[in-house]
């Protein structure tokens, strides 16, 4: 039996009984043929076909449809009608049988249509182009900008202003939210005693100012929004790479949105380039997940918040955008010229380079690439692309004020709750120079931001802006609280940015992933185990030799005979010195073992920088020049005999599937920088963090959820990984922390930013005595973690 | 114990979704889908209350198990053309029925199956399993434009846990960590767009199921249980508890509560296989896939609603054979084998199988020669690649193949010693005759639990079906 047979009995089998999908089969046709006349404003013979209600209310002469009764019909009789005084369309072609056949069918399974839709005119249309509203009167001495328009606001609703902020609870919810970290004790202490009445603008300042904090936070929010820290098999094919060094670096020089953005659409190095190349899927994918149709969709909702998903499939039944836009953003970025797919299904067409907003210029079709891309990078952040600044104020605002202007905050097409605020937002921010961190500033300084959240009933139907809305910690959020809190942190980012961090130059690791055969990359046996060498000449002792390394998993150097520093389990980087460099030759080995139960990807990096003390400087790394052998050194890291097998070693393919290890890698002289904790953010995410809500990142994620549910509180209530770092934390906490009342007055501030209750402390005291054991701290963390208080940013 | 006493059934689906509400209804908030309200739905009556899917990842050759053809020993320098199966076929006790050699257990209970021989799934080109996997578990090829939930999450949000203690979706024996293709089996193992609350709860260990629904290591039941205490009460004296005794707080409290329910209730002794006796544990055998099916049991006794226990997909491990196929399926045959058709029993007596649907199935089927389905430009990902049989190694199903593989139900409503469909005995072995498509076996699936195969969603303004584009027709023909 052929293919083609095959597929025919398949067809068979599914159409059979399949009942017409009204969104697929009958809003094409109905819009083709009766648009010109009867939809939208016009109602040709006074029939309008914008609803089923007045499709059924018929013409001027009456009903022309029943359902299920399409035989009876005037509206399939007009259409299969020569006559040319009452056929319809009037003019042009018949319909085809076969789309006759589908209307015929669908009437008579009863005219199923889509609630809500209408071939009429949306009633909103979000405007294009920036707006200065004119601010309203200052109410009760509040000046801010913000707060004049919330205040015309909340009277007009006849709402009442939310009570203001206590000092404590300022300082958490500002610097958890401007820097993702709960304040310390002695900034707490600092804060309270301030008596400087702008206190609050200058801790934000403060907050903003700290470039690392900032960065280490913020850098989740966009790795969501630029589905960045993906792991998947997209990087295997050669489709997403990472843009972690530059994202970060972008956010610790707080690099101009304008120009973050012109960055990510036309990138000027493959630095940033991540973004645009979406996910290589490997296989065939529908049409509508090709790379390019990915972009379309990717840069419209990033940038824009405009949802392009349904038009990239056909013309959107719920917005304004066509198939023809979604592929016309998707042709600047194909290298080749691309057939519009409707359905998956080939038009014939070829799409062409467009931009959706035509009023600010548009893309020249016939420029290179690289070029379209450019003008597609000035029409996005152009000066009367309100949309753009628009977008990015709403999320931030979101992110501050627990609910978006326009929420969800990806539905930029709905109206705004309040349009003079958002158009106040997106200027200012122009003004501001596209300065993120100033749009943070501009509301966090608002008394409404400071302001105590309202209590929500039902956060779905609070379409109404009353006040700020608590915000649930992120998983990033809590795992630093707890990291924090009980000391525990890892000791190295496995991820990203330690060059970043200590601003020492070149993120770039010349170094080669390598192992005995190419194909490591893929898979290796499980427990695999090679000694990898190499041998190099010195003509004097350097100054300072730092290593760095990764070994997948295990992992021991030697050198010239002496161990220097092992590492074991995760493929985490360490660093180690070079001690015991010789004039002469030197000879290099480690014993690499591949980990797991099941055959995985196996690889060793490493790189070392040599300073002599004449300034010069050498480079040691691994690479193809290395050998390797089966034979594994005594413990002492020499051979009894030594191995006449050395051969050349491989550098592994794919050497991109390990960038999100090698990231994390520092090559270069020591960072003089080793106060920065390790955040949450840079680090790979583990279930916890995956079981409190860190996305995958396969989709873009505008917005985490915030609800608690039970799986999460099983896993938070039980689940080994946070019962460890509790134990590890407990028993330093318990050592150091000998009077049970002295352990919960600090263990209070630094969680909750305030001391205990007297019921509170009673009730503690009374449960672990005055002299706490580890378990019971343990315990005592576990509940102020798990308070509602403590899992919300109120 | 009987099934039907044991399992307080809710007195209407409206009251599951009640009780369920609580914690649902944050995600209502925003992006996160909302039933279609303006549509109702009409579910069919139930037939089954609980599905148990046994899953053979990696792509389990048909012509192996449950539709064998004609057998070809092994011989040096055969040409590897001639092979269709590697073992003879035996008889079963459904007359007329053969299935592969090994299988004997499994052949014994034949008479209660429902067979489907003619499976069939697209040619996603290359294939990727986790792509395959992707497809059959949530019903949409991947990539999806939203988060697709698993078949499973849509059980768990359309009709809860049998008993409201119980999580309604759990997943056993599948790492999702440390294994290769981890981050795309993350991507279909997960209640997609309807939020975590409906997602899987996962025991990639049975014999360690017992750890997930005990207090952590080290700590025994009355500390946990003081510990909860205490926390309450420090949650009833907090001196802000006025201030935010609102929607967000109420419901995460009351996740805390389901889950120290949980943790605390008789029922997650269900969890423990320690309570089972040798003789059971024996019959059941020792592996993780036969522990598996043992806690599946248990699980199913004790309320869950779905459960999947799987061999484990590990790229190039069990079912995947790039090479030495015949030795890896006969190994996997005993192991599988017992277990399967003990749970079968152990339903059976417990007056359970009726209402308890279990479909053994798996991504695609596997041939000699062919990738991907008649056609195909598929790369061929064989190991041992050899146009004659020369070693061992030669001796096996390589190639995935799509075009034909076989779904074995048990229970649930399904008719009781029964073939539906049948693939050629010539190569292509390509179902020959009534096809049954992912979304028309899901929509099966769907009806015998009592839900449409229509049932929709709104995600982004976009409708979600249970079955792609709500097209899903059962095969009612398999049904008693």
């Amino acid at each position: 039996m052929t293919r083609r047979s095959l597929s025919i009995l398949l067809a068979l089998g599914s159409l059979a009984s399949a009942e017409i999908d009204f969104a697929h089969q009958v809003v094409p046709i109905l819009r083709e043929h009766c648009a010109k006349c009867h939809m939208e404003d016009n109602r040709k013979a006074g029939l309008s076909m914008n609803t089923l209600e007045s499709l059924l209310e018929g013409s001027e002469n009456g009903p022309i449809v029943e359902p299920g009764k399409a035989d009876d019909s005037l509206f399939i009789e007009v259409l299969l009608s020569d006559d040319k005084s009452d056929r319809m369309p009037p003019k042009g072609d018949r319909l085809p049988p076969a789309d006759i056949e589908i209307l015929r069918q669908w009437i008579n399974e009863g005219m199923k249509w889509e609630p809500g839709f209408t071939f009429g005119k949306d009633a909103y249309e979000p405007p294009l182009k920036p707006r200065r509203p004119e601010l309203p009167p200052i109410v009760d001495g509040r000046s801010h900008p913000v707060d004049r328009i919330i205040d015309l606001h909340l009277t007009s609703n006849k709402i009442t202003h939310p009570p203001a902020l206590d000092d404590a609870s300022f300082l958490r919810r500002a610097s958890l939210d401007l820097t993702g970290l709960l304040p310390s004790p002695s900034e707490i202490e600092s804060f309270a005693a301030d008596q400087d009445p702008d206190k609050r603008a200058k801790r934000i300042a403060t907050l903003l100012a700290d470039d690392t904090a900032y960065a280490d936070h913020w850098i989740s929010f966009w790795n969501d929004l630029l589905r960045n820290d993906y792991q998947g098999t997209g990087y295997i094919d050669g489709g997403r790479t990472q843009i972690t060094a530059w994202l970060y670096q972008a956010l610790r020089s707080n690099k101009p949105y304008d120009q973050f953005a012109r960055e990510l659409l036309a990138p000027p190095t493959p630095d940033s380039a991540g973004f645009i190349n979406g996910i290589q899927w490997r296989g065939t994918v529908n049409a509508s997940q090709t790379r390019e149709v990915q972009f379309s969709q990717s840069i419209s909702q990033t940038f824009l918040g405009l949802n392009m998903k349904c038009a990239s499939c056909h013309d959107s039944f719920v917005d304004r955008w066509k198939l023809d836009e979604a592929y016309g953003l998707a042709a600047i970025f194909s290298d080749h010229p691309i057939e519009i797919a409707r359905c998956d299904k080939p038009t014939g067409r070829i799409a062409k380079p467009s931009w959706i907003f035509p009023e600010l210029g548009n893309i020249d079709p016939a420029a290179p690439k690289p070029e379209r891309l450019k003008q597609l990078a000035a029409l996005m952040t152009h000066p009367d692309n309100g949309r753009f600044t628009r977008t990015i104020v709403n999320r931030l605002w979101q992110r501050l004020m627990g609910r978006g202007i326009v929420h969800p905050v990806d539905a930029m097409d709905t109206e705004p709750w309040n349009e003079d605020l958002l158009d106040h937002l997106a200027t200012q921010f122009t003004d501001d120079g596209y300065d993120l961190r100033k749009a943070l500033a501009h509301i966090a300084t608002s008394a409404i931001y400071q302001s105590q959240a309202i209590i929500t009933e039902d956060p779905a139907k609070a379409a109404e802006f009353r006040g700020p809305v608590a915000k649930r910690l992120t998983a990033e959020q809590f795992v630093d609280a707890v990291w924090s809190l009980t000391g525990t942190a890892p000791a190295q980012p496995h991820q990203a940015v330690a060059a970043a961090r200590s601003n020492t130059g070149s993120t770039n690791l010349q170094a080669k992933w390598i192992w005995s055969y190419p194909t490591a990359s893929a898979s290796s046996p499980a427990n695999e185990k090679i000694t990898l060498g190499t041998e190099f000449d010195l003509t004097e002792i350097p100054a300072s030799a730092r290593a760095v390394y990764i070994a997948d998993n295990d992992g021991i150097l030697y050198l010239n005979g002496k161990e220097i520093s092992r590492t074991q389990g995760d493929p985490a980087a360490r660093e180690a010195n070079l001690t015991g460099l010789r004039p002469g030759k030197n000879h290099l080995i480690v014993v690499a073992t591949n980990g797991g139960a099941t055959p995985n990807p196996a690889g060793f990096v490493f790189e070392a920088h040599l300073t002599f003390p004449n300034k010069e400087s050498l480079v040691l790394t691994s690479n193809a020049s290395w050998k390797w052998t089966s034979n594994i050194p005594g413990p002492d890291g020499t051979f009894s005999t030594p191995p006449g097998n050395w051969q050349p070693a491989a550098e592994v393919q794919n050497q991109a599937v390990w960038n999100a290890f090698a990231a994390s890698l520092h090559p270069g002289p020591a960072s003089t920088n080793t106060a920065s904790f390790t955040r949450a953010s840079l680090v790979p995410a583990d279930l916890l963090m995956r079981a409190l809500g860190r996305p995958n990142r396969e989709q873009i994620v505008s917005m985490r959820p915030d609800n608690v549910t039970t799986l999460e509180a099983i896993d938070l209530a039980n689940g080994n990984q946070l019962a460890q770092l509790l134990k590890r934390g407990a028993t330093t906490l318990a050592s150091n922390n000998p009077n049970t009342a002295s352990l919960i007055d600090d263990l209070f501030l630094r969680a909750l930013t305030r001391p205990p209750a007297p019921a509170e402390k009673s009730a503690l005291l009374a449960a672990i005595g005055p002299q706490a054991s580890p378990q019971s701290v343990e315990d005592l963390l576990w509940m102020i973690l798990l308070l509602p208080e403590f899992q919300f940013v109120r | 114990m009987s099934f039907s006493n044991n399992i307080p059934e809710p007195t209407s689906r409206r009251h599951f979704l009640q009780a369920l509400s609580a914690s649902s209804l944050a995600a209502l908030m925003s992006g996160a889908p909302r039933l279609r309200a303006e549509e109702p739905v009409k579910h069919p009556a139930a037939k089954a209350d609980c599905c148990i899917l046994l899953w053979m990842g990696g792509g389990m050759a048909a012509p192996e198990m449950f539709d064998p053809k004609a057998y070809q020993p092994f011989q040096k320098g055969l040409p590897i053309e001639k092979v269709l199966s590697t073992f003879p076929a035996i008889n079963t006790s459904l007359d007329g029925v053969k299935i592969s050699e090994g299988l004997p257990e499994i052949a014994k209970i034949m008479d209660r199956a429902t067979l489907i021989r003619s499976h069939v799934q697209p040619d996603l080109g290359t294939i990727l399993h986790s792509r395959h996997q992707y497809h059959w578990h949530t019903g949409y090829v991947p990539p999806q434009t939203v988060a697709a939930p698993h078949i499973g999450a849509w059980m768990a949000r359309i009709l809860g846990p049998r008993n409201p203690v119980m999580p309604a979706f759990i997943n056993i024996g599948q790492r999702l960590e440390g294994v290769g293709e981890s981050e795309e089996l993350k991507a279909f193992t997960t209640a997609g767009f309807f939020g975590a609350e409906f997602g899987p709860f996962n025991l990639p260990f049975p014999d360690e199921a017992a750890r997930s629904v005990k207090p952590p290591d080290g700590m025994d039941a009355g500390r946990f249980a003081n510990r909860y205490q205490l926390y309450r009460k420090l949650v009833d004296a907090n001196p802000r508890r006025d201030f935010m005794s609102d929607h967000q707080q109420e419901s995460m409290l009351r996740a805390m509560d389901n889950a120290h329910r949980l943790l605390q209730s008789k029922d997650k002794a269900a969890f423990d296989l320690t309570e089972e006796n040798k003789s059971v544990l024996d019959a059941y055998g020792d592996t993780r896939f036969g522990r598996g099916c043992l806690l599946a049991r248990r699980l199913a006794e004790a309320g869950a609603r779905f459960i999947e226990v799987t061999t484990e997909y590990v790229p190039f491990v069990h079912w995947d054979t790039h090479e030495s196929g015949h030795d890896t399926v006969a190994r996997l045959k005993k192991e599988i084998d017992r277990p399967i058709a003990q749970l079968i029993r152990d339903l059976e007596q417990r007056d359970m199988l009726d209402r308890t649907l279990v479909i053994i199935a798996s991504e695609f089927s596997r041939d000699m020669m062919m990738e991907g389905a008649p056609g195909s430009e598929a790369r061929d990902q064989a190991t041992a690649k050899s146009d004659t049989l020369e070693e061992p190694k030669h001796y096996g199903l390589h190639r995935h193949f799509t075009g034909g593989s076989s779904v074995l139900m048990f229970g649930g409503g399904t008719k009781k010693g029964h073939v539906h469909g049948a693939t050629a005995d010539e190569r292509p072995l390509v179902a020959i005759k009534d096809p049954v498509t992912i979304t028309d076996l899901h929509a099966t699936i769907f009806t015998a639990m009592g839900i449409s195969p229509k049932a929709v969603y709104d995600i982004e303004k976009r409708p979600f079906y249970a079955t792609e584009d709500g097209k899903g027709t059962p095969v009612q023909s398999i049904f008693a």
